[in-house]
């Protein structure tokens, strides 16, 4: 194998030293997805709540409960999965974003970003961040105009992302794929607070039934479980 | 006087060629602070820490300097030299000579050491020539008489020398936080995800993009990331940043005695909301200085008149906290009202705040 002559490693389409790739190219090329998975699936407690055991790409999840009672917990909860899994998290619109608990119910922080108060530009915040994230955590304000609504989950679809709407009501105003209703919540308090059984209501929209569960979330661990 | 340990590493206090001085001392310091949260380095190589939380937690001053040694071995680094007194001075004069102090001697071990190691030499020849040749000698002269003679620093080691003040003027390298700050910086990003041509994934790149484009539209407070800080309460560790500023070391997770477990409150007001928290009588529910409620609360306003009855409560969980600088006097109180909304209250200067919601 003489150095002029024909060298081994060219038989092989990768050789060892790889061209330099120009910046702009690279900014442009993604990673070969042979099937790009449809859908983020959702393990333990959530996989026996939520029909099919999967959040579908491109769909809205409305999450609605009272204050305080467990709204931003379920969506985040939801989210976790996702976001440990390695996949990018948006969370618009929570204000004030307890980390400790986030930690704990499973979120990966280094790939979540926070935009805890957009106030007028809430819509424009979260369709931005559609462009760059797999989950959308949104709490909007209380009025919305449909068709900023509309805008923004015909976007999510297009670039698969899945949203997570927290409202106190349905005050989402176009339809979603998944509501997931908290009916009521209950905390079990011994000497301190130790978990919160959260009754969940879930329909879709394929499905004309909905269903009930009990969903222990705390746990003492500050995770999700099943009752 | 807050009971400190010093430790003193020699061979870090220069900066080798490489600059892997000074990121050895980094990596100590993060070690150490899953010890103590609050470690204080003075100079390069030398930092302090307060000796009673961790005390507090191994019960024995020497299990903390076992802890210590383990944390020194596991960093492969040679034993330092480690002093335990009372202040920051005396701290670092027992870390030279690798001495415990205890805590009634620490007072007679500052005053029997040479002045030279408190006062920069020109003033301790002046001194000797006084006939002063010890620190207690020092404290002894009236400080009338020392600021009519010397400079307003010889007046702030004199406070040192009667044990007034912890800290000696220049004990400390002002710079050093920056370069720490720095050298943190730059070994930051080592388990960062590469993409297949070594940059960064390109999923990272389009969330990066994204934030940007959010960042233009809100200003820089417009995107932030988190990562859990250290701290005893919930609102102490959420440690929120603009999404491209240098990120904290991850040593949030370390154990910390009386931490307020989990569950945590999912949701923890950043700026302080005051609250009302009221009796049967309708009289305000304060914390007395023994740690205990004046009453048992009854009602809550957290705002804009709404009350909620309020039906129990667990706490509260008082602290006093950085006691060596500025000492913090708080207490913690879980309550859940009538509609089973649960939340963390604080009491701190005579008010309730809203410390938590857990949404």
């Amino acid at each position: 194998m003489s150095r002029g002559g024909y060298s081994y490693e060219r038989m092989f389409a990768f050789s060892s030293s790889r061209p330099p790739v120009p910046t702009d190219l690279v900014a442009k090329i993604r990673p070969a997805t042979l099937a790009r998975s449809r859908t983020l699936n959702l393990r333990g407690t959530w996989s026996e709540v939520i029909p099919g055991g999967v959040l579908r790409r491109g769909s809205t999840v409305l999450v609605e409960a009272e204050s305080a009672h467990g709204g931003v917990s379920v969506a985040l909860s939801l989210a976790a999965q996702a976001s440990a899994e390695g996949l990018w998290a948006g969370v618009v619109g929570i204000r004030d974003p307890g980390v400790a608990a986030m930690v704990d119910l499973g979120l990966d922080l280094r790939r979540v970003l926070f935009v805890p108060s957009p106030q007028a530009a809430w819509a424009q915040a979260a369709a931005d961040l559609l462009e760059g994230v797999d989950i959308l955590v949104l709490q909007p304000p209380a009025q919305i105009k449909s068709a900023l609504a509309r805008r923004l989950s015909d976007r999510a679809r297009e670039r698969g992302v899945v949203v997570i709407v927290v409202a106190k009501d349905s005050s989402w105003p176009v339809p979603v794929e998944m509501n997931v209703r908290v009916t009521s919540s209950r905390w079990d308090a011994g000497s301190r607070l130790v978990s919160r059984v959260l009754r969940i209501r879930v329909s879709t929209r394929d499905r004309a039934t909905s269903s009930f569960h009990d969903v222990i979330l705390p746990d003492p661990r500050g995770r999700v479980a099943t009752h | 006087m807050e009971r400190l340990v010093a430790v003193w590493f020699a061979e870090l206090g220069v900066e080798r060629s490489d600059g892997s001085a000074l990121r050895e001392f980094s990596h100590f310091l993060e070690a150490l602070g899953e010890l103590c949260p609050f470690v204080d380095p003075l100079r390069r190589g030398l930092c302090v820490f307060p000796m009673r939380a961790p005390q507090r937690f191994y019960r024995t001053e020497q299990a903390v300097l076992d802890v210590l040694d383990e944390i020194v071995q596991r960093c492969a680094l040679p034993s330092p030299r480690v002093g335990v007194a009372q202040g920051v001075f005396s701290a670092e004069a027992a870390a030279r000579r690798d001495r415990v102090v205890p805590p009634e001697e620490s007072e007679r071990f500052r005053r029997t050491l040479p002045i030279e190691e408190l006062i920069p030499r020109d003033v301790a020849v002046t001194l000797r020539r006084l006939g002063v040749s010890s620190v207690g000698g020092f404290a002894d002269l009236p400080r009338t008489r020392v600021a009519e003679r010397f400079s307003a620093l010889v007046v702030d080691l004199h406070r040192v020398a009667q044990g007034e003040r912890s800290e000696a003027p220049g004990q400390r390298d002002a710079g050093l936080t920056r370069a720490l700050t720095r050298e943190s910086h730059d070994t930051r990003g080592v388990d960062e995800q590469l993409g297949f041509f070594g940059q960064r994934g390109a999923r990272e790149e389009r969330a990066l993009a994204a934030a940007w484009r959010v960042r233009s539209r809100l200003g820089v407070d417009g995107v932030l990331v988190a990562s859990l800080g250290p701290g005893r309460a919930p609102e102490d560790r959420n440690h929120l940043v603009p999404f491209d500023a240098p990120l904290a070391g991850s040593s949030g997770n370390a154990p910390w005695p009386g931490r307020l477990g989990s569950p945590t409150p999912v949701r923890t007001p950043r700026h302080p909301l005051p609250v009302t928290l009221v009796d049967a009588a309708g009289l305000p529910v304060y914390v007395g200085s023994r740690g205990s409620l004046s009453a048992d609360p009854v009602r809550l306003e957290t705002g804009g008149g709404d009350w909620r009855d309020v039906v129990w409560c667990a706490g509260p969980w008082p602290s006093i906290e950085r006691w060596w600088a500025t000492p913090q006097r708080r207490a913690h109180l879980q309550i859940l009202t009538e509609r089973d909304e649960a939340y963390l209250l604080r009491a701190q200067e005579g008010c309730w705040w809203l410390a938590g919601i857990y949404d």
